[in-house]
């Protein structure tokens, strides 16, 4: 049943997809956003992340990047521009296609947003749940995914048995045990040492040499350096592009 | 169908979790179900047993003539069922009238009663069927002035006294049924809506990594009708179980009681319908007030 809704899934994604062949898996046209209360998150981005890449988009708080990650999984919508994701036009989904959409996103964040009277494997089997998987396929996907992150060992434990390091590996487990093509992470380290930090960022690399898109948002810019990706900055809502490497 | 297993595994799992987690709401949530189908229900079979009992004091249709002492009724029959607005006669002869009183009355020995009042005092009976309810008064004059009847008998106010006043226990049971059920899913929706509120992560959860919103929410539905059949089956439990007890309290009383109370027995239909219909009530009565607690998240 996973196979064939998963091929459904992406089959009604891929039919609202616009010139085959693109190989944009996320593309901001003109983008603008500005919150009910005035502040200006986003001014005129334009980005364009090619499938199978890594980008660090980095800044100070309040610059635009979690707001910029929101637009991209549909929990915000732009007021100006375009978002297209894996070929799909955000602004035109809704509802049950959105959900469909985000099946394909996995998303990691700062604080986690662990379930806390759940296992460390419960909160990952959770999403695979959510999208309506099969027991049976739950539980062929959750060993690997624990496996990834290193934390086969800790799955019967609870998120409060568990260091940060350790919450934020079972948060990105969570995002790909459902084997999504895109991973965004909302500053994933923004609330651990350096050595889990690197660790974090390392499995992120991991997974982007398997192929999954990643964007990841952060102000650590000692990270950067270290991963050698790409990397832009935003500054007051407007993108400036790439910052020097290395 | 393997789909539809996954889905029944999820719901299930799901549902049975809220319900853990409900703890104590749980109760107020059934026990207000309960008292509400409890009353629905009781107030359902007073209007069947009603019903019954007038029926008992027999059809709207039937004129009972008695007769003077020693006319025949076999004799008279057959004069009256020329009437062209007699639709039927059935003739009842004074034995036969004795001895269904006696029995009525709870005696044995119908000998030492008739020994008792020298003789049977009652007298021949015919009891005629009218073609239309609007005939019954001019059949009844017409019959009265008969040569040979003494006394004619009538569905007359009194019965439709009663019957008007079960139209007024209905309009009282309806309203407060009403309100029963106004509450009821007010509490419903209540509680419902704590546990979703309770899981709030969760459903945030849910919603990013793309839950659709009909999945993330029936297993709270599906809660409000645990809610609802819950009641229904207790509240079914509590009449069956007076039901029983009224029965035994009637067979240790004398036959005419019980001649009275066989009024009361329902027909086995009703007796199928009324658990069926408590639990469709029930049924509604939660998905109503689930459906108001997931609402308004459900629409953001």
């Amino acid at each position: 049943m996973t196979q064939s809704m998963t091929g459904q899934s992406s089959s009604s994604v891929e039919k609202t997809a616009p010139p085959p062949g693109s190989n944009a898996m996320v593309s901001l046209r003109g983008v603008s956003k500005t919150y009910a209360n005035g502040s200006k998150a986003l001014v005129n981005v334009n980005l364009e992340v090619r499938r199978g890449e890594f980008l660090f988009i980095t800044g100070p708080s309040g610059s635009g990047k979690s707001t910029l990650l929101k637009l991209l999984y549909g929990e915000e919508r732009a007021d100006e521009g375009e978002v297209i994701v894996d070929g799909n036009h955000l602004s035109e989904l809704k509802g049950n296609r959105l959900s469909q959409l985000r099946r394909r996103i996995g998303v990691v964040f700062q604080d986690y947003k662990l379930i806390p009277r759940r296992t460390v494997m419960e909160n990952v089997a959770f999403v695979l749940w959510a999208q309506g998987f099969a027991r049976k396929e739950i539980h062929r996907r959750l060993q690997p995914a624990l496996k990834m992150v290193g934390l086969s060992h800790k799955a019967n434990c609870f998120p409060d048995q568990l260091s940060g390091g350790e919450q934020q590996r079972v948060s990105i487990a969570r995002a790909i045990v459902g084997t999504p093509p895109l991973l965004l992470a909302d500053e994933p380290t923004g609330n651990l040492d350096a050595d889990n930090s690197w660790q974090v960022i390392k499995i992120l690399k991991k997974l982007n040499t398997v192929g999954i898109t990643v964007i990841v948002t952060t102000h650590d810019e000692s990270l950067i350096r270290l991963s050698n990706h790409p990397a832009m900055q935003l500054r007051n809502g407007v993108l400036y592009r790439p910052i020097a490497q290395r | 169908m393997f789909q539809f297993l996954t889905k029944l595994d999820y719901l299930l799992r799901e549902t049975l979790l809220g319900l853990r987690r409900g703890g104590w709401m749980n109760w107020a949530a059934v026990s207000t179900v309960t008292v509400l189908l409890f009353l629905f229900g009781v107030s359902l079979q007073a209007s069947w047993h009603l019903e019954g009992l007038l029926n008992r004091f027999g059809s709207q249709l039937e004129v009972s003539a008695y007769l003077d002492t020693g006319v025949q009724a076999a004799d008279l029959k057959s004069v009256v069922a020329a009437m062209p607005e007699v639709a039927e006669v059935r003739a009842i002869s004074k034995e036969e009238a004795w001895a269904n009183l006696i029995k009525d009355l709870g005696m044995s020995d119908i000998n030492g009663a008739t020994k008792q009042l020298e003789g049977n005092p009652l007298v021949d009976e015919l009891k005629v069927k009218a073609k239309s309810s609007e005939g019954v008064p001019a059949l009844a004059q017409k019959l009265e002035q008969m040569q040979g009847v003494d006394e004619v008998q009538y569905v007359d106010e009194a019965v439709k006294r009663v019957a008007q006043l079960n139209r007024g226990l209905s309009w009282i049971s309806l309203t407060v049924i009403t309100l029963l059920t106004l509450t009821a899913i007010a509490v419903i929706t209540t509680t419902i809506r704590l546990i979703v509120m309770a899981r709030h992560r969760e459903i945030e959860v849910m919603q990013l990594v793309g839950a659709t919103t009909s999945w993330i929410y029936l297993p709270f539905i599906l809660q409000g009708v645990v809610f609802g059949l819950a009641g229904a089956v207790i509240s079914w439990g509590l009449i069956a179980g007076i039901q029983h007890f009224l029965t035994n309290l009637l067979t240790q009383q004398p036959e005419f009681v019980q001649f009275l109370a066989n009024g009361l027995q329902l027909s086995p239909l009703r007796t199928i319908l009324l658990p069926l219909v408590l639990l469709g009530f029930g049924s509604s009565v939660g998905v109503m007030g689930s459906l108001f607690a997931v609402r308004r998240m459900a629409l953001r």
